[in-house]
């Protein structure tokens, strides 16, 4: 017991310096970026109206004290680091003064909602047929569903997502193609604004099962087909242990460590799937968030999502690393 | 286990009963809710109303067209009484003999959404509190040209100015927006207006807030109980009762969704998603009835030259390169034939084309270029009806296509330059270029190499245009490639780039004076080289000529008739000196759906403003649309 | 190695279609440097032309040649997916069997090395890396980037099979036996992790692949090498799939489809052979 303590504080302290390590690394690439959160505020303040260039210079030069710009990178640095530790993301750039965290945390839940769900249901769906698959492997049903599944997966996620939107919101009509709810819809808690919120998430939440469930289900299988051909699973089919039993209690007990590993740092690639989500479903979330905060350079928003990724992030995989050596007793903690 | 089930069942049968019956978008009755798309998509900070602190709220979200309000309008278009129309003041702007001084006269019984009077002292503490805050949007236009500003009376104001400006009236006056009226009763008990969010936000136009999305996907807008006590309620009574406007989402998508009607006015669009439409809506109202559909905003897509970089300093090869761009292909690729060219320094569109656009014709045909060898007439008024005669093959647009001169000037423009590569290479040589096998080399035998910057994402007909120009120069032996970016901008700011798409030129529309783009074309407001350009002389181009038709304009009134001469002299001159290749004004796909409401603006027959829906002049189609359904 | 494909062929349906897969591949890829056209230039034949007899995948609204345009672009983008799947997983062995095996502090350096780099959310990091780089971000400088940022995940995943492996009777009796360490990880643990290299592989060419038409379709794109991503971008931009000009999107996922179907049945058929009680079972039948 004392062990695996030493184990969880060793490992503790890992989390520690990858979360130091992964944010430092983005800070300094974040400030490489050419955008001026300045230029881009002015031009979005005179790119339609009347300008006059002479009120343009001095505009910038209030902006840069007012954004606290002034001060080269390392002293950002170590200010956005003192800031951070108290929990303070700063100012957002382009939304000025709104803070940060005020705008991140608006949109992250239905983010993490909707990716948290889609990404469960992929994992079970494409882990069960997964393990189905590389027990009985003669099956051939199974292989139909699996080749089905896998042709998905490599469809640009945007074509498939439009191919959905076409198919069940314009062909046959049966399902709203954007939002999170409908317009006007009363945002207090009740059973018809759940039904609601779950079926604007339908579309979106099919696309992204549709595509990822082959990962999941091409390496699940591939971790069963190493594990059946294990002696303990010989001796058990040979014991006369029923293939139900062996299939859950053997192989996927064994086969499910290193996809949960996968599971915890898929959570990472939420930005991957969450953009063309929003974009094409028009579902509320931190992508589009992102990708105006890039072009807008405004790096305190870009930070602010980076670093709340990484700490997710790197938590899932430590609670994942030191809940392992339970699931898996061949693996020693140290 | 099995309690489960039965709980996932119920939940999975309920949601398919929800769906089979819903199918609305929103629970707003439709046949009083007008959908308009917003282009700015979802909105970073929704819940941020206060549109004179750039706080990451939308502005075309109906705020500024619907609730927002100031002195003057000038319409893009013909307006429902002329161009010009007053809207919080009752005249137009009175300057003394020197334009030192502008007094304002209001007008009187207007009234906030709250029931609070509209007076000189809101127009006094816009701008004194701008002046005094200087993070505030307009804080620096008026910073620089405001000396002190009193009311003389509750509806009367009088600006005193630094120094002398007959064009300061444009501050106020309405084209897409202008500084609008804050209401002082709200903002004076804000401790501090830069962090001041103006939820609930009132409203001094015709609509007030009825709901927003916390999330930035829609804002609705409600008829007010006492429209008529409104500046926009003095033209007429708004039709809608509500006004939604939504973020459409990709081109694909926002046509869809209006060919289910869910979305009444698109803002913009693919040419192919215009077509689409055109095809399969049988309920569509479009600018144009036929090619190119899309309205003219007065705005000028060129290609912009940094001029303080060598070789594009030198006029001969700016011409050179204009010489080797078949607009006709240009044209073809980029908006499928639907442009509206210009081959001079204006857009195509509004009070341009009879002012402008039409005398110029004679000019532009005798025109002569001499490219040291031989003495060329470039213009080629016959281009625009060739490429009707092209899209007239086209069996799907055979119908589209106007036989009539007069419409094919309005809808294609008047003409371009005709492609001439062997003129291009005399003046490439004249230039001290030298043809080495198949590459152009630079006077100091470095290959001539151009990158040409073009926004890569959200406006494709420019990319698309620029990827054939630099296959058109490139065929001629010239490195070129175009570039895109998400934001030419950003390079154009800089000076960091040879050449762009993308435009120096925007006009009043509706007005013929230019001042409004070409007073920031005086030599100087030139930034040195490497230095930041403020808007909007991009190419960095400047001339003692050029100086002089600009301090011309600023001497005279701007409803002097003097200013077009003024506007003909600019024409020729950057005819001659080209520092930019105009090539077409831009065209705004924007279609109406008249399932629900008819009365959108359309030309020829009531072209009374622009339809592109995140124009603060847009909302005199609020007081125009009236339900198709009883 | 002839008689193994053979035996492979005969006995294994699926890897005889995989394989013919990867041979229409290979033909396809030796086919596009033969294109009548140049890559990348527009105009070329008449637009928006459906499938026939002259253009066996019709035209695009750009004016070129679906069918070459798909060749040239199936050239790059498999190209792509190989060149950042290889370097990759040769990162990705190194750390996750050197981590595994050794342990203790090797095991610890490597892991927050690792680590660091799995948790920077990849996407916004790609987006920025376009800002920063402009016009010099090419076809092999996303090549590099994304194997940079594509090992970390297969590594751990390598690591932890290396971990249990280690635990192993057999490789005790291998140290005991003197073997090198490079030699255990080669002979004894590197068959084992072959199977789950080879199903990575796949992912990692989906996820890099996906990664590229992502950024490209939100117009991070260089013009200059035709690509999936960039076929799709402009079919996008074009409006292809309510205009009617579905070819132009279809051919390209087909394509990619018809590809990693092959690409998996391949790798099936591999794993089944690399483990040879499955494979005596199937010749049993």
């Amino acid at each position: 017991m004392a062990a695996y303590l030493v184990f969880v504080a060793r490992r503790f302290g890992q989390l520690v310096l990858v979360v130091f390590l992964g944010i430092s690394a983005t800070f300094f690439i974040t400030h490489m970026t050419p955008v001026d959160p300045v230029a881009e505020s002015i031009s979005a303040i005179t790119n339609f109206g009347k300008s006059d260039p002479e009120a343009i210079e001095l505009m910038r030069k209030t902006l840069t004290e007012l954004y606290g710009l002034q001060g080269n990178v390392f002293e950002q640095y170590v200010s956005f680091w003192s800031r951070l530790i108290r929990g303070d993301l700063g100012p957002s750039l382009s939304a000025f003064p709104t803070p940060v965290s005020q705008i991140i945390f608006r949109a992250l839940p239905w983010t993490v909602g909707l990716m948290i769900s889609a990404t469960l249901i992929s994992f079970t769906i494409g882990n069960t047929l997964g393990a189905l698959a590389g027990y009985y492997r003669k099956s051939r049903l199974l292989k139909i569903i699996s080749l089905g599944l896998i042709g998905l997966q490599p469809i640009p996620y945007y074509i498939l997502a439009f191919i959905l939107l076409i198919l069940f919101g314009f062909v046959w009509p049966v399902l709203p193609i954007t939002g999170g709810y409908e317009m006007n819809a009363d945002l207090t808690l009740s059973f018809t604004l759940v039904l609601d919120i779950i079926r604007h998430s339908i579309l979106p939440a099919m696309a992204l099962v549709l595509v990822g469930a082959g990962s999941w289900l091409t390496g699940m299988r591939a971790l069963t087909s190493n594990i059946v051909t294990e002696d303990y699973v010989t001796f058990a089919e040979l014991g006369g242990v029923g293939s139900t039993r062996i299939l859950r209690s053997y192989v996927v007990r064994n086969a499910i460590v290193p996809q949960l590993t996968g599971l915890a740092m898929s959570l990472g690639a939420i930005f991957n799937g969450t953009v063309i989500t929003e974009i094409v479903f028009g579902y509320p979330g931190i992508g589009t968030l992102l990708i105006d905060a890039v072009h807008a350079g405004d790096y305190s928003l870009v930070l602010g999502l980076a670093s709340l990724s990484i700490i997710g992030v790197a938590i899932a995989v430590f609670l994942i690393d030191i809940l392992s050596p339970l699931l898996d007793p061949r693996i020693k903690a140290e | 286990m099995k309690l489960w089930r039965t709980f996932l069942a119920g939940a999975a049968l309920a949601v398919l009963a929800s769906t089979a019956q819903a199918q609305d978008i929103s629970n707003l009755p439709r046949k009083e809710t007008v959908i308009i798309e917003n282009p700015e998509g979802t909105v970073k900070n929704p819940g941020w109303f206060n549109i004179w602190v750039n706080g990451g709220g939308g502005l075309s979200t109906g705020l500024q067209q619907l609730t927002m309000d100031t002195l003057w309008y000038i319409d893009p278009d013909q307006g429902i009484d002329g161009p010009w129309y007053n809207s919080l003041a009752a005249e137009k702007p009175i300057y003394n003999a020197d334009f030192s001084e502008m007094t304002v006269k209001l007008r009187k019984g207007m009234y906030w959404s709250d029931g609070v009077e509209f007076t000189a002292d809101d127009v006094v503490y816009t701008v004194q509190t701008q002046i005094d805050h200087p993070g505030m949007v307009w804080s620096p236009l008026l910073a620089v040209s405001v000396d002190s500003i009193k009311a003389t009376d509750p509806y009367t104001v009088v600006f005193k100015l630094k120094k002398p400006n007959s064009r300061f009236h444009a501050l106020f006056t309405v084209r897409w927006n202008a500084i609008w009226i804050m209401p002082k009763h709200v903002f004076e008990k804000v401790e501090d207006p830069l962090k001041f969010d103006f939820a609930n936000p009132i409203s001094i136009s015709a609509y007030k807030l009825k709901n927003y999305d916390p999330q930035g996907k829609w804002y609705i807008w409600e008829k007010r109980e006492d429209w008529q006590r409104t500046p926009l309620g003095l033209i007429g009574e708004p039709g809608p009762k509500y006004a939604a406007y939504v973020d459409g989402g990709p081109p694909d998508k926002k046509t869809i969704a209006q060919l289910k009607h869910e979305l009444d006015i698109i803002h913009d669009n693919t040419p192919e998603g215009m077509f689409t439409l055109v095809e399969q809506s049988k309920s569509l109202a479009t600018w144009f009835k036929g090619f190119p559909y899309a309205h003219p905003d007065p705005t000028l897509p060129a290609v912009i030259f940094n001029t303080q970089k060598a070789p594009f300093d030198n006029a001969d090869v700016r011409w050179a390169l204009a010489l080797l761009m078949d607009i006709k292909a240009i044209d073809l690729a980029s908006y499928r034939g639907a442009a509206t060219l210009s081959a001079i320094g204006v857009p195509p569109t509004g009070v341009a084309m009879p002012t402008y656009q039409a005398p110029m014709q004679e000019w532009l045909k005798n025109f002569e270029l001499d490219t040291g060898k031989s003495k060329i007439k470039p213009y080629d008024p016959t281009i625009p009806s060739q490429i009707a005669d092209m899209l007239r093959k086209q069996p799907k647009f055979k119908d589209q296509i106007p036989t009539d001169q007069t419409a094919i000037d309005n809808q294609f423009g008047y003409g371009w330059w005709k492609p001439n590569p062997k003129a291009a290479g005399e003046l490439l040589e004249r230039a001290g270029f030298k043809k080495s096998g198949n590459q152009w080399l630079q006077p100091d035998g470095q290959p001539f190499r151009i990158r040409l910057t073009v926004e890569g994402d959200s406006r494709s007909v420019f990319t698309r245009a620029g990827t054939l120009i630099t296959q058109q120069w490139k065929q001629f032996g010239i490195d070129a490639k175009a570039l895109p970016t998400t934001n030419p901008w950003q390079p154009m700011q800089a000076g960091d780039f040879d050449a762009a798409i993308a435009w120096s030129v925007e006009t009043w529309g509706g007005d013929a004076d230019m001042s409004f783009f070409l007073d920031s074309w005086h030599s100087s407001f030139v930034a040195k080289p490497g230095e930041v350009q403020p808007a909007r002389n991009w190419q960095r181009w400047s001339s003692p000529e050029l100086d002089k038709i600009i301090e011309g304009i600023r001497g005279i009134s701007f409803d002097d008739p003097k200013g077009v001469d003024y506007g003909m002299d600019y024409l020729k001159l950057v005819v001659k000196e080209m520092p930019t290749i105009p090539m077409m004004s831009y065209n705004v796909f924007a279609s109406m759906d008249t399932t629900y409401w008819t009365g959108y603006p359309t030309f020829p027959d009531d072209p009374y403003t622009d339809p592109v829906p995140n124009w603060g002049n847009s909302r005199l189609m609020m007081v125009k649309l009236r339900p198709t359904q009883p | 190695m002839f008689t193994i494909i053979r035996d492979l062929i005969r006995y294994n349906i699926e890897f005889a279609i995989g394989l013919l897969i990867l041979l229409l591949l290979i033909a396809a890829v030796i086919l596009s440097f033969f294109s009548p056209y140049p890559a990348s230039e527009i105009y070329v034949v008449p637009p928006d032309l459906p499938p026939d007899a002259e253009f066996w995948l019709g035209t695009t609204s750009r004016g070129q040649d679906t069918f070459w345009q798909l060749m040239i672009g199936l050239r790059n983008t498999f190209g792509f997916g190989v060149a950042v799947a290889f370097l990759s997983r040769i990162l990705s062995l190194v750390v996750g069997l050197s981590a595994g095996y050794a342990g203790g502090r090797v095991d610890r350096i490597l892991m927050a090395i690792n680590d660091s780099i799995m948790v920077i959310p990849q996407f916004p990091i790609l987006v920025l890396f376009y800002f920063v780089l402009k016009d010099d971000m090419n076809w092999l400088m996303l090549v590099l980037i994304l194997s940079a940022l594509g090992w970390s995940y297969d590594a751990r995943l390598i690591r932890s099979i290396a971990m249990s492996l280690r635990t192993r009777p057999f490789t005790t009796q291998s140290v005991y036996s003197g073997m090198s360490m490079r030699k255990i990880l080669v002979e004894e643990h590197l068959p084992y992790v072959m199977p789950i290299v080879f199903a990575t592989t796949m992912n990692n060419m989906i996820w890099s692949i996906g990664m590229e038409i992502t950024l490209s379709v939100l117009g991070f794109t260089d013009v200059d090498t035709p690509t999936m991503g960039q076929m799709i971008y402009w079919a996008n931009s074009h409006s292809a799939l309510i205009s009617g000009i579905w070819w132009w999107v279809a051919a390209p996922v087909a394509a990619i489809v018809i590809l990693f179907i092959g690409l998996f049945l391949l790798s099936m058929s591999m794993n089944e052979y690399i483990d040879p009680r499955s494979r005596l079972n199937r010749m049993g039948n």
